[in-house]
């Protein structure tokens, strides 16, 4: 267990009540038991409130664009593959401008974690619908009811290849601190669906809701079976039910293990001769 | 020798492209300077792949207008290239295919490939073999030469298909002895000891990306920059890179954005429409200050525009893009050995200045291939050098600060990783301390701190064009950038000959521009009509001239047909414009 409160950058500006909190806290609490310090690890943020954590949270980060954490998270693991990569996320972020970035990287089971803030709703934007919004839900910008059936994330997730699938509520804190951690530890693509009341924008989705509609997996749970995961996870969201914890895990190997050049060294650590290199493959030319 | 224009044509998908780079590397290792062009529609099958090459005994980056000996693979490369054929041109083509009427000013030569084919049962591309032997067996190739050249090629691929190139080979000088030697032209019988390097835009601009210990490398696939992810991809190991082919044009920047702020020099590629989902992380680039490389090659837009074809339409484009205000540096080069130079400086710019550097090329430049003496590419690379500016693995200090405003503009960067320091990368406005910040003075303070590059760029780093001839006797000046620095030296050169002086403004740092010495060093001295010579149809870099350094061009040569200069188009056009 390292220092906690070298992880503590500003005071947080969320509205009082708004799941982020829990949320920050949670990290910051898994990162310190897990032994880090903010020099450890890069984090890359996504936009929206939750990727305002970029500056209540300590850490070699990316502040980047809407959407594209997952994108500058990949590049930067396969520049330095021996630190950790930990994206902090949106819904809108993932789901919505980054769509593409996810589905990729899923299928590509890079060794980052990526947390996503999913609380159905743009906060930062005053409250208009994200992805993950159910069918029909009025907002300023669905003022007759959104067309759209909601995204599933762990569907996507599952499909696509990530090998570590987890869904926490931000009302159950202690829970969600072990899943950051597991997620944090596992080899490969980690995704952590996090359900989040928007307290001030979304009146459905509220901690009463996700109370009355979240359960436990049983101790039972085969997560290693991608079918039977599968059919768990749709069965779930018929029942507009949502489960929590590690819902699929399995090891296979990481993008970085397919690229050759990374076996002994890290990109960035590398000493090269690129004079001599230049040379010998001009001679393909001649 | 005077200049010798070889072409040849043919179907798409029967390796017009591979012949033509073989053809090429024949002629320099019989001692002749080659520059070959080629044209191919947007598909993989059917249309008409065409590739010209023009010896010469100097080094010249251009074609010309005059066909001296076209090989015709199919009917089309006659219909489409009769127009252009010089006095006495070699034409080789199959009877069996098409016709062609007996004139005194053709030296037709009817080659029996369909029937080879059909007797060896070989596979219709090997008809390219035969063309190329055929040629080869005209030109006055030693035969050896083109035996050794099938061997060095087809090295992996067996000794079964070397035999079967070779056999080809024979047919191919056997039917021309025995049947056409009054034609042979005596052009290419010496052999050279002297290597010549022949080599795309494309292959000098990734060639110096290792050279520039370029680490990563990613791409999404679009002509005319593709062959530059192929070459990079087929390198990675040699030069210890990673080259990733990611889902699109975004994730390509984005992936190369979060590798350089992990500390490694990272360079993306593309074209226009990919170029342009890019351009909200340049912008991204440019207030986080993360250095990277954009290789642009452009093509005729809008849109999807031709994709194959080549056009300069995309220069304002580059030096304006991105949402609001940072710095910029907008490079392009001329030829191959001007491609590695700049490319190695643009991987050293933008690492000084920790933003956006962009290399423009088109598709004339970046496809084409050019012949350089390999000496001279060596001693490029020797005297080429590495230099990260401000970027750092250590602190000393005891606070580091990502952003701290200095009077060049430039802070250090410290790539992730030191103990007991952390900072953002931030897209947001930020302190010098890289938190966020919505504040009067702090706003300010990083805007003109990031100005301040390019007021450091002007005084230690911009370069003003290159002049060649002499200003003062030239009854024009031509203007131009890019590739287009071949036909219009070629131009000049004929010109001269016909008592005509010219000279010609080269730009390879086209934005940002030092407006008072590009005035005072070369505008302001010239008091003969300028002419701009452009691929477009705007004349873009009259219009940067323009907008950046209060300097006008009116007279203008431009072509917009997807299609490069030809030295001559230049000289008939002038009569029109001046």
């Amino acid at each position: 267990m390292s220092n906690l409160s070298a992880f503590n950058g500003y005071q947080p500006t969320w509205c009082p009540g708004c799941g982020d909190w829990s949320i920050g806290i949670a990290i910051k609490t898994a990162l310190a038991q897990m032994g880090f310090t903010p020099s450890d690890l890069i984090v890359v943020f996504g936009i929206g409130c939750s990727g305002n954590m970029n500056d209540f949270l300590n850490a070699y980060a990316v502040h980047g664009l809407h959407g594209r954490g997952l994108a500058n998270a990949i590049g930067a693991k396969i520049a330095n593959h021996k630190l950790p990569v930990v994206v902090v996320a949106g819904d809108g972020d993932t789901y919505g401008e980054g769509g593409n970035h996810f589905l990729h990287a899923c299928r590509g089971n890079h060794d980052i974690t990526v947390i996503i803030h999913d609380n159905s709703v743009y906060g930062l934007t005053t409250g208009q619908v994200s992805p993950t919004a159910h069918q029909g839900a009025k907002s300023k910008s669905t003022p007759y009811g959104l067309p759209e059936q909601p995204v599933r994330p762990l569907h996507i997730a599952l499909t696509q290849g990530a090998s570590f699938v987890a869904q926490a509520f931000a009302g159950k804190v202690p829970q969600m601190i072990e899943l950051i951690k597991q997620a944090i530890n596992h080899r490969g693509f980690s995704v952590v669906n996090i359900l989040q009341p928007c307290v001030t924008f979304n009146k459905l989705q509220t901690y009463q809701y996700y109370l009355q509609r979240t359960f436990d997996l049983d101790e039972n749970h085969n997560k290693t079976d991608l079918k039977s995961v599968l059919s768990f996870v749709q069965k779930a969201y018929e029942e507009e039910r949502f489960p929590l914890g590690v819902l699929y895990q399995v090891e296979k190997p990481v993008y970085t293990d397919f690229l050759q050049v990374l076996k002994d060294s890290t990109l960035v650590d590398k000493e090269k001769d690129t004079k001599t290199v230049a040379k010998e493959l001009l001679k393909e030319f001649l | 020798m005077s200049d010798f224009l070889w072409k040849i044509g043919g179907e798409a998908g029967f390796g017009i492209m591979t012949t033509a780079l073989q053809f090429s590397k024949l002629a320099v290792r019989c001692g002749c300077y080659v520059f070959a062009y080629p044209e191919y529609p947007s598909l993989i099958r059917g249309g008409h792949n065409t590739f010209e090459v023009l010896l010469s005994d100097k080094r010249k980056n251009t074609s010309k207008d005059r066909i001296d000996f076209l090989v015709c693979l199919n009917k089309d490369t006659y219909t489409l290239h009769k127009h252009r054929l010089a006095k006495n041109a070699v034409v080789i083509f199959d009877k069996s295919e098409f016709e062609i009427e007996q004139t005194a000013e053709l030296r037709l030569i009817e080659f029996p490939f369909n029937q080879i084919i059909k007797e060896e049962k070989a596979k219709e591309f090997m008809k390219n073999m035969l063309g190329l032997s055929a040629s080869a067996c005209i030109l006055g190739i030693d035969k050896s030469v083109v035996e050794d050249m099938v061997r060095s090629t087809f090295a992996d691929k067996g000794e079964e298909v070397i035999e079967l190139n070779l056999k080809f080979v024979n047919y191919g000088y056997n039917y021309i002895n025995q049947n056409y030697s009054e034609y042979k032209i005596d052009l290419l019988s010496s052999k050279s000891s002297k290597p010549l390097a022949v080599l795309t835009g494309n292959d000098a601009f990734s060639l110096a990306c290792v050279l520039s210990d370029c680490r990563f490398y990613s791409a999404y696939p679009m002509t005319p920059s593709s062959s530059v992810l192929s070459t990079l991809a087929k390198w990675q190991i040699k030069a210890d890179m990673v080259v990733r082919h990611s889902e699109d044009e975004i994730a390509v920047i984005n992936n190369a954005l979060g590798a350089s702020f992990a500390g490694i020099r990272s360079a993306v590629g593309t074209s226009g429409g990919g170029f342009a989902l890019m351009v909200e992380s340049l912008s991204f680039a440019g207030v986080a200050e993360i250095p990277i490389v954009v290789f642009l090659s452009q093509r005729p837009g809008p849109a999807t525009g031709m994709p194959t074809w080549t056009e300069q339409g995309e220069l304002m484009f580059a030096v304006h893009a991105g949402h609001g205000e940072f710095p910029k540096i907008v490079l392009a080069a001329g030829d191959i050995s001007e491609m590695i130079e700049i490319t190695v400086k643009a991987f050293n710019l933008a690492d000084k200045y920790q933003t956006p550097v962009i290399v423009l090329s088109d598709k004339f430049l970046s496809e084409s291939l050019f012949s350089l003496d390999s000496d001279k590419i060596l001693s490029l690379i020797d005297n080429s050098n590495i230099d990260r500016g401000k970027i750092i693995r250590q602190t000393n200090s005891e606070t580091y600060l990502r952003y701290k405003d200095s009077a060049d503009g430039i802070s250090e960067m410290l790539i992730p990783g030191q103990k007991g320091f952390f900072y953002q990368a931030n897209s947001y406005e930020h302190l010098e301390d890289s938190h966020t910040t919505e504040d009067s003075e702090p706003r300010v303070q990083q805007v003109n701190k990031r100005a301040r590059k390019i007021q450091t760029y002007l005084k230690t780093d911009f370069q003003l064009p290159k002049v060649f001839g002499n200003l003062q006797e030239s009854k024009l000046v031509f203007v131009s950038y890019g590739a287009n620095k071949g036909p219009i030296l070629e131009a000049s050169r004929i010109l001269a000959e016909n008592d005509m002086q010219t000279a010609y403004i080269h730009f390879t740092h086209l934005y940002p521009l030092d407006e008072q010495r590009l005035k005072t060093e070369v505008f302001d001295k010239i008091n003969k009509p300028l002419v701009l010579v452009e691929n477009s149809s705007r004349g873009q870099l009259a219009e940067l001239l323009r907008e950046q350094a209060g300097i006008t061009i009116d007279k203008k040569i431009l072509k917009y047909d997807g299609r490069p200069f030809y030295p001559i188009e230049i000289i008939n056009k002038l009569a029109e414009v001046l």
